[in-house]
């Protein structure tokens, strides 16, 4: 139903003006530790075959044949977009999200790759932009959305929702390009997880790299 | 008179009329003092750029302190300058001012926007000085942190020398003069506000000369080296910054050098990475997708060594501001006191004069 959904409504901006600032506290709070819940969330087999059976009836090629029934989709179709699924699989990859959120910044720290940073100055998003991509990121209700967009019309985005009683934690990453009829969205659940306190304090330097002590830490 | 005498007379009289007079203490003109102010940290006020610019404002703030005392170093291991001082203000009386602003600082390219300026008013310079690693110093990880940047320095001073060189001795003398009475005005402007005109250039000017041994010059003479003695123990606090934190900058500096090496090696791999796969293959958009994961991995990396070097140098640096700000605080309290004590020694004086007249 999402594809279809993504597929049929007219293209417009993930992230709106709008989404881009915040009056005061921001709409939901995000932070902690999150460890996914694998009995829970989209396979990725299961979203292509979904993917096939869409296109398969809503192929541009169906109005090429006479024959009734399902028109099998192009393999070079196919190939874009297990090459987005592929992706956005390793993308979602991670077993462990740390969350940290303070007034002005948001940032998703995820193992082998980079944290998702969204900041806020007077209220109002600010993206990061590089010779690779631009990263901007903005508030749809209580939902954080943060958007990738990548050269040759790759784009990923992330769509993160959490439980009222702030235990639970949904991901939702859609992968989309130029060269892929339709987005792939794969949906990811996290479950809130204690760090246990440590026993020592520690801080990084940079002459002695980390430093841990049991009591108050002095250089 | 024999020739003989003549001759020696006229030589004593002409070397007397010669002598410049002064009211300073006879030293070597061209010896000039020089107080270099903490430098402008360069940090835009837009928090949002800082990311962006790269720029690190705590750094930058260590920076700001770190850099004018190794261009102290410089001034004065040249032997060509009076006493060199790093102060934590602008000193508009200095015999000659030396501000600045870090323009560019990574681990590969330093620029500052250096101005000097002398007590008269005589702008020396104001431009920019930059500099590249030096790339023996990096691979010998020289533990100085000024020596990478040590041509800049030294381009500095070789300014310094260049701008001293267009002056001749009396000029040089007028800038002592000057200085000493810019000073006395600040502290007794009734004693010394005729001495010294300032025109509409901020340009200043003798209008005359105190009598020598005049008892008021004294004391500001005095007062002066008191201030001094303050503003050298504010000098060796900042020295003493300087070898705390001299190996810990050199090491942000030598990460930094890194980190911009890595940019450089992010954008040779995504050049190369672009012209291989098919584009839409998995190969392809992971290449893009990983081209930009690792700009932002070494950017997050700067970031978190941003954080450990502050860690480091913060308590250092913390505990200097402290005992600054009480120095200083000590000596404007009794710059109040001084500058009370001397306007009602004046007027005292002046009474005595016109009842004894």
């Amino acid at each position: 139903m999402c594809l279809v959904l993504v597929a049929c409504t007219p293209a417009k901006p993930v992230i709106e003006e709008h989404m881009m600032r915040i009056d005061g506290e921001m709409p939901a709070d995000f932070s902690g530790s999150w460890e996914r819940d694998y009995s829970r969330g989209d396979d990725v087999n299961q979203v292509l075959r979904d993917i096939y059976y869409y296109l398969s009836r809503t192929s541009a090629d169906r109005a090429y044949t006479t024959r009734p029934g399902p028109v099998q989709p192009s393999s070079r179709d196919m190939a874009s977009i297990s090459a987005l699924a592929r992706l956005a699989e390793l993308i979602t990859r991670p077993q462990v999200l740390t969350i940290s959120q303070n007034d002005q910044e948001i940032t998703v720290d995820r193992k082998d790759d980079f944290s998702l940073l969204c900041a806020f100055y007077d209220g109002v998003a600010k993206g990061t932009e590089s010779d690779y991509g631009t990263e901007i990121c903005g508030w749809d209700g209580d939902q954080l959305v943060s958007h990738l967009i990548l050269p040759d019309g790759l784009q990923v985005t992330h769509r993160f929702t959490v439980a009222a009683d702030r235990q639970q934690l949904r991901v939702v990453t859609t992968v989309s390009s130029n060269t892929a009829r339709v987005p792939v969205t794969l949906s990811r659940f996290y479950r809130k997880f204690e760090r246990l306190p440590p026993d020592f304090n520690c801080i990084e330097t940079l002459s002695m790299k980390r430093v841990c002590s049991t009591g108050e830490i002095e250089l | 008179m024999t020739p003989g005498a003549r001759f020696l007379l006229l030589a004593l009289l002409s070397s007397s009329l010669l002598q410049y007079p002064s009211i300073v203490h006879a030293r070597d003109v061209a010896a000039l003092n020089i107080s270099i102010s903490e430098f402008d940290p360069g940090v835009p006020e837009d928090r949002s750029l800082h990311r962006d610019l790269q720029i690190f404002p705590r750094i930058r703030d260590v920076e700001a302190k770190f850099l004018p005392f190794v261009l102290r170093e410089t001034l004065v291991s040249s032997g060509e300058w009076g006493a060199v001082r790093v102060v934590t203000e602008p000193d508009d009386a200095a015999e000659v001012a030396i501000s600045g602003s870090i323009v560019h600082s990574d681990g590969e390219h330093l620029e500052l926007q250096v101005q000097a300026i002398d007590a008269t008013g005589r702008l020396w310079f104001d431009r920019s000085f930059a500099a590249r690693l030096n790339e023996d110093a990096s691979q010998t990880g020289a533990a100085d942190a000024g020596s990478p940047f040590q041509p800049l320095y030294e381009a500095i001073a070789q300014a310094l020398q260049e701008s001293r060189q267009q002056l001749d001795d009396r000029a040089l003398a007028q800038i002592t003069e000057i200085s000493l009475l810019r000073y006395a005005v600040e502290l007794a402007p009734s004693a010394f506000g005729q001495y010294v005109a300032e025109d509409e250039q901020g340009q200043y000017a003798l209008r005359r000369l105190p009598a020598r041994g005049d008892p008021m010059l004294d004391r500001i003479e005095r007062i002066r080296l008191t201030e001094y003695v303050i503003t050298d123990t504010v000098d060796a606090k900042f020295r003493e910054l300087h070898e705390e934190i001299a190996s810990t900058y050199a090491l942000w500096r030598e990460y930094r050098r890194k980190s911009v090496e890595y940019d450089r090696q992010n954008a040779e791999r995504a050049q190369d990475g672009r012209s291989e796969a098919a584009s839409g293959s998995f190969e392809a958009i992971r290449s893009l997708y990983d081209n930009y994961k690792w700009d932002r991995v070494t950017a997050q990396e700067r970031d978190r060594l941003a954080i450990a070097f502050n860690n480091e140098v913060g308590p250092v640096v913390d505990a200097m501001e402290a005992r600054i700000a009480e120095l200083e605080s000590w000596v404007e309290e009794k710059y109040a006191e001084w500058h009370r004590l001397l306007e009602e020694l004046f007027e005292a004086e002046a009474e005595l004069n016109r009842t004894a007249s």
